[in-house]
């Protein structure tokens, strides 16, 4: 096992900074490439040309290319995304204030669909063919065909404009902002480290419904995942041995098969959660959420690459880093990868 | 099929939220503005730096300037008590008051802050840069006889008429001079401070502003016309126009701006609703870039001004957002003239360019923008032209990408939209008739007309001739003789339709009146209890 761990990590982990550098290429070359024009942005439509130059040569975007990658390189070696052109921030300032937005709301999401998803697809394959797999099956497929936006709206006109049960847009309702001082930068965290209970349960109207829409789509594919490993398992000796010994259905799914199918639906989990992270873009823009995918929306806008490739750059890395910790998990826990790796 | 399948979703959810919608309607606090709008374009709140209209919406409510234009476009005092012209200049009295810091207002502030927009040289100083006023001279032409008096001198190239309305745009707003020098960090006139604080007089302060999410201005109790009813103005980022249609109908919030066409039709005649069409004397304008072989021809552009159905896209786009005018000067403004009669005449215009030698037509790419309502203008434009034998090829971007190709000449035709800085004619006409240097070398690329590469030196001579004349009635008539000429030149710049900002109030808001130079102020909005 200890062999595994240092030879096969070592191998990963270069993987991991590998693919971190390809993806830190392709999205300065395309950002450095695209049309937009971020010096324009700064000093105004109008400004005379010797402005201009000057903030574009200010900007480094005057240099060569490979010149400008070499300094980007340099800085972000040393912990510096330089600064946003949006916010005239250092760009770590800025996604230290974004990203908290949407990890609240992506880890919301995660527990969400997780609590449903894996005991809804443990049920439907346990009772294959009810009523209980088909329903299972068509939220499933509608939670994969329906596009968030979509949801997004309706799910306000309905609950927020209509009934009246969640929060609006935004993260609390506006005459609780700026009451909250930002700690760990999750509103309901802070909300209750402040002692300011009323905020936090506003805050929690407000998020519920962005959560639950961001969730529904990754339940959808915990479902089905969840449910076709089970299948999986309940043809094996060991379950229809179980069964033949008189084990209860409950006692067999709990007591045999989720510990069997444990491992796989960490990966399954450890991919939804990096989705989430990366797909909570669109929900950001209809929910109005101060997140990361709004800030890389905006600064996409405008051109703002040092926040575009900083933004990659981080949620890249989470996505990298979550697959990469199932691939261990995966390794450590399930003794036939090990076998096989070794 | 999919938006067929929005569309009957969005249908079934809204029949649905007609029989609910019993549901209690909450409302924002009786002391609080809440304002939806889009912050995206909101890159600066340094005065003497940012010029985009929602930025200087939030700014006017920050700082005060000397003077300020009012709605109907007259000059006031604001920060200048009074003030007195002679042939040099112009001297002011300052009032009494004081910054929201309690520093005291004085001279000293306003010398700095207009030296301070031409030092730092962007955008922003643009306007008085085009009058003579730039970074050498600007020490010399402003100065502080003592603590209460201002004198700047005439440059040579203004009236001082003139040169009062430009004071009395945003970036000439006056700043606290103690607090911002506070904050300077190498050389850069505290503008990275700047940016996200406020240091003026106005009757609010910058409480928060965390771009694309919220801007918080608290009320300034040093305010010299005293606390606005106000306490607290929350202006909240709101991208999604269908959103922020919810939230006003909610009641979570008071105003709403940047409404797409059909949401905002949906609060016509809407009971506890009202929809107030903001002018801002700029327009919607379609651009040819007269350096192609085809634009450059006159007969071509008078082609496709003919070409155009103005009065049918007036009705079924352009309702709240514009109305019809070829000339660069809003109707109702003092001397101006009446549209020429271009008006869509297939005939007429495939005459025009047979005579060009153009008779089998030719096609050409417009590019634009992908909002509304240009998007909907250019496709509108693009089937009328197919009429007069004008294959349009459309493509869009986002705002830096159309504006880049703008600024590069790298487009053919290309629908921008201007704005308008004082309520004359010269405010509105003078981006369009005014281009010193038409040669690429130049690279003018923040002039209007040099962009489309169209060389006016006649109207150009014709426009600092009005800028410079003293006498009103003779700059009268110079204005309308420079829109007899705009329109015989057959402008590559053509205006197309008078620009309004369409924004809906609940009818709680009181006393807020939309400025046309998107400089409203709020010190005197209150809010009515719910009937």
């Amino acid at each position: 096992m200890k062999e595994l761990s240092t030879s096969e990590l070592g191998r990963r982990v270069l993987q991991l900074i590998v693919s971190l550098f390809i993806l830190l290429c392709v999205t300065f070359v395309i950002g450095r490439v695209m049309p937009a024009d971020p010096v324009g942005a700064v000093v105004g439509e109008l400004a005379d040309p010797s402005a201009y130059a000057a903030m574009r040569a200010r900007l480094g975007l005057d240099l060569p290319l490979y010149q400008q990658f070499f300094i980007y390189l340099t800085g972000l070696l040393h912990g510096d995304f330089g600064t946003a052109i949006l916010t005239g921030n250092p760009v770590s300032k800025d996604l230290a204030q974004a990203f908290p937005a949407t990890f609240e709301l992506a880890t919301l999401a995660v527990i969400i669909s997780t609590f449903i998803g894996v005991p809804l697809g443990l049920a439907a394959a346990l009772f294959r063919d009810s009523w209980i797999d088909k329903t299972a099956r068509v939220v499933a497929l509608v939670g994969h065909s329906i596009p968030v936006f979509w949801f997004g709206i309706v799910g306000l006109v309905i609950f927020y404009a209509g009934l009246n049960w969640v929060g609006g847009p935004g993260r609390v309702d506006v005459y609780y902002e700026g009451i909250v001082t930002p700690r760990t930068g999750l509103m309901l965290v802070d909300s209750l480290l402040e002692g300011e209970p009323e905020i936090f349960w506003n805050a929690l109207s407000h998020i519920i419904l962005p959560a639950i829409i961001l969730a529904y789509a990754a339940m959808a594919y915990i479902t089905r995942m969840t449910r076709s490993f089970t299948l999986e398992q309940l043809n094996q000796d060991y379950v229809i041995a179980a069964r033949a010994k008189g084990v209860g259905p409950a006692n067999t799914v709990l007591g045999h098969v989720l510990p069997n199918i444990a491992v796989q639906l960490i990966t399954v989990l450890a991919i939804s959660y990096g989705n989430l992270l990366e797909g909570a873009v669109v929900t950001e823009i209809v929910f109005s959420w101060p997140g990361i995918g709004q800030y890389m929306t905006n600064a996409l806008m405008i051109g703002d690459m040092n926040a575009i490739l900083a933004a990659t750059i981080i949620v890249g890395f989470i996505f990298m880093f979550l697959n990469f910790v199932a691939d261990i998990a995966y390794a450590l826990l399930d003794p036939r990868t090990r076998e096989a790796t070794q | 099929m999919k938006h067929f399948r929005k569309g009957l979703f969005v249908g079934a959810a809204i029949s649905f939220l007609a029989l609910t919608a019993s549901a209690a309607v909450a409302e924002t606090p009786k002391d609080q503005l809440v304002i939806g709008t889009s912050l995206a374009q909101v890159l600066s709140l340094d005065p003497q730096q940012a010029t985009e209209g929602k930025a200087n919406e939030i700014m006017c409510n920050l700082y005060d300037r000397l003077v300020l234009a009012t709605p109907e476009g007259k000059i006031a005092p604001q920060l200048a008590e009074s003030w007195a012209i002679d042939d040099k200049g112009i001297t002011f009295k300052l009032r009494e008051a004081a910054f929201a810091s309690g520093n005291p207002v004085t001279s000293k502030d306003v010398v700095f802050s207009l030296t301070r927009l031409l030092k730092m040289n962007q955008a922003a100083a643009a306007n008085l840069k085009r009058v003579g006023y730039n970074a050498d001279n600007i020490e010399k032409l402003v100065t502080a006889p003592d603590e209460h008096t201002v004198r700047i001198d005439l440059s040579g190239e203004v009236t001082p008429e003139l040169l009062l309305y430009r004071l009395a745009m945003v970036t000439t707003s006056v700043v606290d001079s103690v607090e911002v020098l506070k904050h300077v960090k190498d050389n850069d006139y505290g503008n990275a401070w700047l940016r996200t604080n406020s240091a003026g007089s106005g009757p609010f302060t910058l409480n928060r502003w965390t771009p694309n999410e919220i801007v918080i201005l608290d009320v300034n109790k040093e305010y010299v016309g005293g606390e606005p009813k106000m306490r607290r103005v929350v202006i909240r980022h709101v991208p999604e126009s269908q959103v922020e249609r919810l939230m006003l109908e909610r009641g979570d919030i008071d105003i709403a701006s940047a409404l797409s066409a059909s949401d905002l039709a949906t609060f016509q005649n809407k009971q506890g609703f009202e929809i107030q069409r903001v002018p801002t004397g700029g327009f919607y304008v379609l651009s040819m870039n007269a350096g192609n072989q085809y634009l450059s021809n006159p007969k071509v552009r008078e082609a496709i001004a003919y070409g155009i159905d103005y009065a049918g896209i007036e009705k079924t786009i352009m309702g709240p957002y514009g109305r019809v005018r070829t000339v660069p000067v809003p109707e109702n403004y003092e001397y101006a003239i009446s549209s020429p009669d271009w008006h869509l005449d297939v005939e007429k215009a495939k005459s025009l360019l047979a005579e060009a030698g153009f008779k089998d037509g030719f096609s050409l790419s417009l590019k634009t923008i992908a909002q509304t309502p240009r998007i909907d203008l250019a496709t509108a434009i693009q089937a009328s032209l197919a009429q007069i034998g004008i294959k349009v090829n459309i493509q869009q971007g986002n705002g830096s990408e159309i504006i880049a190709a703008h600024r590069a000449r790298d487009f053919d035709l290309l629908i921008p939209q201007t704005g308008s800085y004082m309520p004359n004619v010269l405010g509105s006409m003078e981006q369009f008739s005014s281009n010193p240097d038409n040669s690429r070398e130049a690279n003018n690329a923040g002039n209007f007309v040099w962009r489309s590469a169209w060389d006016i030196p006649e109207l150009t001579k014709l426009t600092a001739k009005a800028s410079l004349e003293p006498d009103a009635k003779k700059r009268g008539e110079l204005y309308v003789e420079m829109q007899k000429m705009f329109v015989d030149l057959k402008p590559a710049v053509l205006p197309l339709f008078e620009r309004y900002e369409p924004i809906v109030l609940n009818a709680r808001v009181k006393d807020y009146v939309g400025h046309p130079n998107m400089t409203t102020r709020l010190e005197a909005v209150t809010k009515a209890e719910t009937e």
